[in-house]
């Protein structure tokens, strides 16, 4: 029953952007916790039934625990907790950096930037000499 | 003058888990327990939400939590560490002058 809902609390607090491993670890604390109030409850001589129900309520209103997890920024993964450099300057620094890293590229292995100028001015020659056959042609005619 | 009071009833149990685990290092079901009986049951709390506060403290680096296989279960110890000392010695302190001077105000006469 209470496994149940300490999955709709793993999913709120995913939603809400709580890291995985955080969830994982306070969802196990608090299922150990409910079984030893659960355990307590059965010893008091309280039935497997009431000890059940006995044990959720003293652990508390999950909504509230919930509350108090998301209270704590630390516990959000980066995004969440720095949402204007992964919505703005993330992409703007992606937007300069992918048309640069040709460039870069090329500095870390200057054979790269001689074959790349090597193919762009063959390319360059070929496509005037295109285009001076083509002329000549024109001319003839 | 510059000094201001700490969050009221929210600082209260992180200065009651300082406390006790400053005794000794203890899981969480152990510190609810302790808590209940060293304040008499004066202090009633959802006990999931201690949770949120040992982590806290624990990722604030006052405390250290190391996980224990005891009599078949594993279970998450917390105990304190030097700057949980003196986050605790500061918390006392400001809890001190606060319940210092809610009973001056409330003890002397004619001020209601």
């Amino acid at each position: 029953m209470h496994r149940q809902s300490f999955d709709e609390l793993r999913s709120h607090l995913l939603e809400s952007g709580i890291a995985p491993k955080h969830v994982h670890r306070i969802a196990s604390e608090l299922n150990d916790h409910l079984e030893d109030l659960r355990l307590e409850a059965l010893e008091n001589g309280l039935s497997a039934h009431e000890a059940e129900s006995h044990a959720v309520n003293r652990l508390g209103d999950q909504r509230v625990i919930a509350e108090r997890i998301l209270e704590h920024t630390e516990f959000r993964t980066w995004i969440y907790r720095y949402p204007r450099i992964a919505r703005i300057y993330l992409p703007v620094a992606y937007a300069l950096v992918l048309p640069a890293a040709p460039i870069f590229a090329g500095m870390a292995n200057p054979s790269i930037v001689a074959r790349w100028g090597a193919a762009l001015m063959l390319s360059g020659a070929v496509t005037a000499g295109m285009f001076l056959m083509m002329q000549l042609s024109i001319v003839l005619t | 003058m510059g000094q201001t009071n700490p969050p009221f009833m929210s600082g209260v149990p992180e200065l009651l888990l300082l406390r006790l685990l400053e005794q000794r290092e203890m899981y969480g079901y152990e510190l609810v327990k302790a808590i209940k009986l060293t304040t008499g049951r004066a202090i009633s709390l959802g006990e999931g939400v201690i949770y949120p506060v040992l982590h806290s403290l624990e990722r604030g680096g006052a405390l250290r939590a190391k996980r224990k296989k005891v009599d078949g279960r594993t279970r998450v110890y917390y105990s304190l560490n030097a700057k949980g000392r003196k986050r605790l010695d500061r918390l006392q302190s400001e809890w001190q002058r606060i319940q210092s001077g809610i009973s001056a105000a409330l003890e002397a006469p004619g001020n209601a």
